[in-house]
């Protein structure tokens, strides 16, 4: 009787994620069916003639390549400048903090002109110091992908410092731990388990970084195959052929991912409770030093870019465009869909989470856990020009056309944001389950009144999940310029415009309009969905 | 039940993309015109010609500004028969053979006679609007010695290039044409020695052309009306474009009306429109191109004092669209060795 009521409760608990099982069901069909669709517009016979490339394949090589180099070195130094952020407490430090979450939206020509601008021939560095940084190849591609990876990694880590329970720094304390051994003994192990997610998260998006790696690579040597899948699908309108090379995309993306994963330690979530108080722990010369150079190094490679992007705002064509009523719409239009877009995404990531968590520490639905988790990011790894071009020739079939197209931006960009939403969320889901699975179960709490209890919690990443979904729809450039049009003119697409015909300077005070904007909603997102509280890291 | 508030959210939004189906406006007396977006933002020509149009059609123009000249195709390649469009604004003369495959353009009645474009103008199914030169733009103040040809650059070791790439760009795409009908047969050699001093090759114009004002490179690839630009909306003289012996390589942008257009009157109006004083007296300084036809108003002094082609250099489209991928592959293959 007792076994038989065990079994039916599972099976109701199993029900009861319904819910969440459609939403990833739904996002699911979506990707496959935009993919599918593009496949088999053309001929298939054809698809192997579009591997056999040598360039193609040229192209994939300097692609892992530098992701590879890329991901390595964001992370590297990501790990102790995490670490030193988490433990220093300085003036301007939550600043930073927000400053970190906005490089990744960036429009990728605003970075590379501020790139430029520090570290160009006629740059800051040329002129200060007369050395001309060779910036051109490796090295450009290597600092702009710095320039956007690094914060973001420091982001996730500093996230995963935040798991670190009390009690462990308490007991630091009373062992008498210096720096590097509490580094060693506490810390590493939280930080290791978010390094494969990151990784992962970075690899790709580097992998398919286009714009950065033409402008800075120096010539077509330094090329990656959203180029191809650009030109298969612009130029050339091959819809097959970049949809064959998209997954193509996908399928070195996922061996990356699946090897990553083979070789990361299995994650063991700790049971104790957290809280934000840290202690003191016994300080040192080295591990001040080691910790201000840190942080200096940080400063020294991210800051400077952002000044430079910033410098508009001392000439008067920044105030003038302030008074430009265009911008101001395109601000609004931008909103119109970031905040949908960003609600949708928080939504499918609470989806997908809830039903990964549920897989995670139920031994035989592990592989459910790890499939559910990379599906959310393999999002990442098809260009978003090539999912809404998918989605359009399907909505056609039905009658829909670009009257709808706000719909489609909309969809695609909170699908697009889902591999940020899913490292924001993962980690506390994961502990938050582990921690009270068995108390919430034996209490019969589940669905919303569950949810409720562990909002003051989860709130916290729940409005960096937020956060982060709104700022990379606010930043979208690839599908709503396909499906934008007059009506639907979204900040980033104004500043296209304005570069577009020469009016670079108005297009940099709109680019610094757009940061500020980023930063202001990160920081309310924070404050509104996170409470005032979780806004101290 | 833990989902249904999100459910029902979900579910407003597909009941409100539903509805908004059923809303499709279809004024017949409007005339939807696609093209690229700077043609039809405020500075571009766009606003002042659809006044000048809207005066003599008793009509409303609308314009549906799009992300570049691919950009324009590659919409209706995705719309097909279905398209809302009448007109299509702002082709680049190599993608009239793509555009045509298509199968949705309708022939045009308007007389081309008057057309000033390298070569004359004889095509049934595209009107030219506009027309520049590809050139290489320099800073006057700081290049010392001005490269008088296209080989003077591509032989200059010590001149830093930037240009766009062929695959994404069209200007890119135009020097790969400008390449070929200097050098033919060698051009592979040629790009091989110009790889050697390239700064980079950009995604698109606006890249390239942004590196080069922040002092990355001696020479970009742009359009000899560009300085005209910078002396016209900026009061700027110190950009210039770079003479070219052998001659420069001309971009010629067009219109086509589409056959399935829901207004074929307005539209065919519109067509023949194009090569009047009304649309072409806009273009010099809203589009910093050259008119197609001779206007009766005279171009900006700026206009005078740019770089003059002594000779226009031009492979037949027909080969153009032929050889493209091989071209390319040819440039990639010299360029990557």
């Amino acid at each position: 009787m007792r076994i038989e009521l065990s079994a039916l409760s599972l099976s109701l608990s199993q029900w009861r994620l319904l819910p969440a099982f459609c939403l990833i069901l739904v996002f699911t069909l979506i990707g496959a069916a935009s993919l599918a669709a593009l496949l088999f517009y053309g001929e298939a016979d054809r698809w192997g003639s579009y591997l056999s490339s040598t360039y193609l394949w040229r192209v994939v090589r300097f692609s892992l390549w530098q992701a590879l180099l890329s991901s390595v070195l964001s992370i590297g130094f990501a790990i102790p400048i995490a670490s030193a952020l988490m433990r220093r407490q300085f003036f301007g430090r939550d600043t930073l903090f927000q400053l970190f979450a906005v490089s990744m939206v960036v429009p990728s020509i605003v970075a590379i002109l501020g790139i430029v601008i520090v570290y160009g021939r006629s740059g800051w560095i040329n002129s200060w110091i007369g050395v001309e940084v060779p910036l051109y190849g490796l090295l450009g591609i290597l600092l702009a992908h710095l320039f956007f990876n690094l914060p973001l990694a420091v982001r996730l880590l500093v996230q995963a410092h935040g798991l670190i329970p009390q009690a462990q720094w308490r007991l630091a304390l009373q062992l008498g731990f210096s720096r590097w051994q509490a580094f060693k003994t506490i810390e590493w192990h939280y930080i290791r388990k978010a390094l494969p997610g990151a990784f992962v998260l970075i690899f790709m998006l580097c992998f398919s970084s286009f714009a950065v790696v033409l402008s800075l690579g120096g010539g077509p040597k330094s090329s990656t195959l959203e180029v191809a899948i650009y030109q298969a699908l612009r130029f050339d309108f091959d819809v097959s052929k970049a949809s064959v090379l998209s997954l193509l995309q996908v399928l070195i993306c996922s061996s990356v991912a699946l090897l990553i994963y083979r070789f990361s330690l299995p994650l063991k979530q700790d049971n104790s409770v957290l809280t934000l108080t840290s202690y003191r722990l016994k300080d040192s010369f080295w591990s001040r030093l080691f910790d201000y150079g840190a942080i200096a190094f940080a400063l020294l490679l991210i800051i400077p870019p952002f000044i430079a992007i910033l410098e508009p705002v001392y000439s008067k064509v920044f105030w003038q465009t302030l008074q430009d009523k265009k911008m101001w719409m395109a601000v609004g239009v931008s909103l119109k869909i970031a905040i949908p877009a960003a609600i949708l995404s928080v939504t499918l990531g609470i989806g997908f989470v809830f039903v990964a968590r549920y897989a995670y520490f139920r031994p035989q639905l592990v592989w459910l856990a790890k499939l559910v988790e990379h599906l959310g990011s393999s999002i990442l790894m098809i260009p978003g020009l090539v999912i809404a071009t998918g989605l359009f020739l399907i909505f056609r079939q039905i009658g829909w056309g670009f009257d709808q197209g706000y719909w489609i931006v909309v969809w695609v960009n909170g699908m697009m944001a889902l591999p940020f939403v899913l490292r924001a969320l993962v980690p506390v889901f994961y502990q938050q389950e582990k921690r009270y699975r068995m108390l919430y179960a034996s209490l019969g709490i589940w669905g919303w009144p569950r949810f409720l209890l562990e909002w003051p919690v989860v709130r916290g990443s729940i409005s960096q999940a937020f956060g982060y979904a709104l700022l990379l729809c606010l930043g979208d450039m690839g599908v709503i310029a396909l499906f934008g049009s007059s009506g639907l003119m979204s900040l980033p697409l104004y500043l296209f415009q304005l570069i577009g015909s020469y009016r670079l300077e108005q297009g940099s005070s709109v680019a610094v309009v757009l940061v500020i904007l980023c930063v202001l909603l990160f920081v309310l997102s924070t404050r509104i969905i996170g409470g005032v509280s979780r806004v101290k890291h | 039940m833990r989902f249904t508030s999100f459910f029902s959210f979900s579910a407003t939004i597909l009941a409100t993309s539903l509805l908004a189906t059923t809303a499709i406006a279809d004024k017949s007396n409007t005339l939807t015109v696609y093209t690229y977006d700077s043609f039809s933002s405020d500075w571009g020509p766009g606003p002042k010609i659809k006044e000048d149009f809207e005066k003599v059609c008793a009509c409303e123009l609308k314009y549906v500004g799009l992300d570049s000249s691919v950009g324009i195709l590659s919409r209706i390649q995705l719309e097909g028969a279905s398209s809302k469009a009448d007109v299509l604004l702002g082709l680049d003369v190599n993608l009239m053979a793509s555009a045509e495959k298509t199968g949705l353009l309708a022939t045009h009645t308007v007389n081309t006679e008057k057309v000033t474009v390298p070569n004359g103008w004889n095509n049934p199914y595209f009107v030219p609007f506009d027309q520049g030169y590809f050139a290489f733009i320099y800073d006057t103040e700081k290049l010392q010695t001005v490269p008088t040809s296209l080989n003077d650059i591509v032989e200059s070791q010590d001149l830093r290039v930037i240009y766009q790439d062929p695959r994404t760009s069209t200007p890119g795409l135009g020097l790969l044409l400008w390449m070929k009908s200097v050098y033919g047969d060698k051009a592979d050699e040629a790009w091989e020695k110009l790889s050697s001093h390239t700064v980079t090759v950009t995604k698109g114009w606006y890249d390239g052309y942004s590196l080069f004002l922040k002092g990355e490179a001696d020479v970009v690839l742009s359009y000899t009306t560009s300085p005209a630009y910078h002396m016209v909306a900026e009061g700027v003289n110190k950009y210039q474009a770079a003479p070219a012996s052998e001659g420069f390589y001309p971009q010629v942008e067009v219109a086509a009306q589409l056959k399935n257009a829901p207004n074929p009157e307005l539209a065919g109006q519109f067509m023949s429109f194009i090569l009047e004083d009304g649309f072409q007296s806009h273009v010099a300084t809203g589009n910093w191109m050259f008119p197609v036809v001779e206007t009766t108003t005279p171009l900006p002094e700026a206009f005078s004092s740019l770089e003059q082609p002594t000779k226009v250099l031009s492979l037949p489209v027909e080969d153009v669209s032929m050889n493209r991928s091989v071209w390319v592959d040819e440039w990639l293959e010299a360029t990557t060795r």
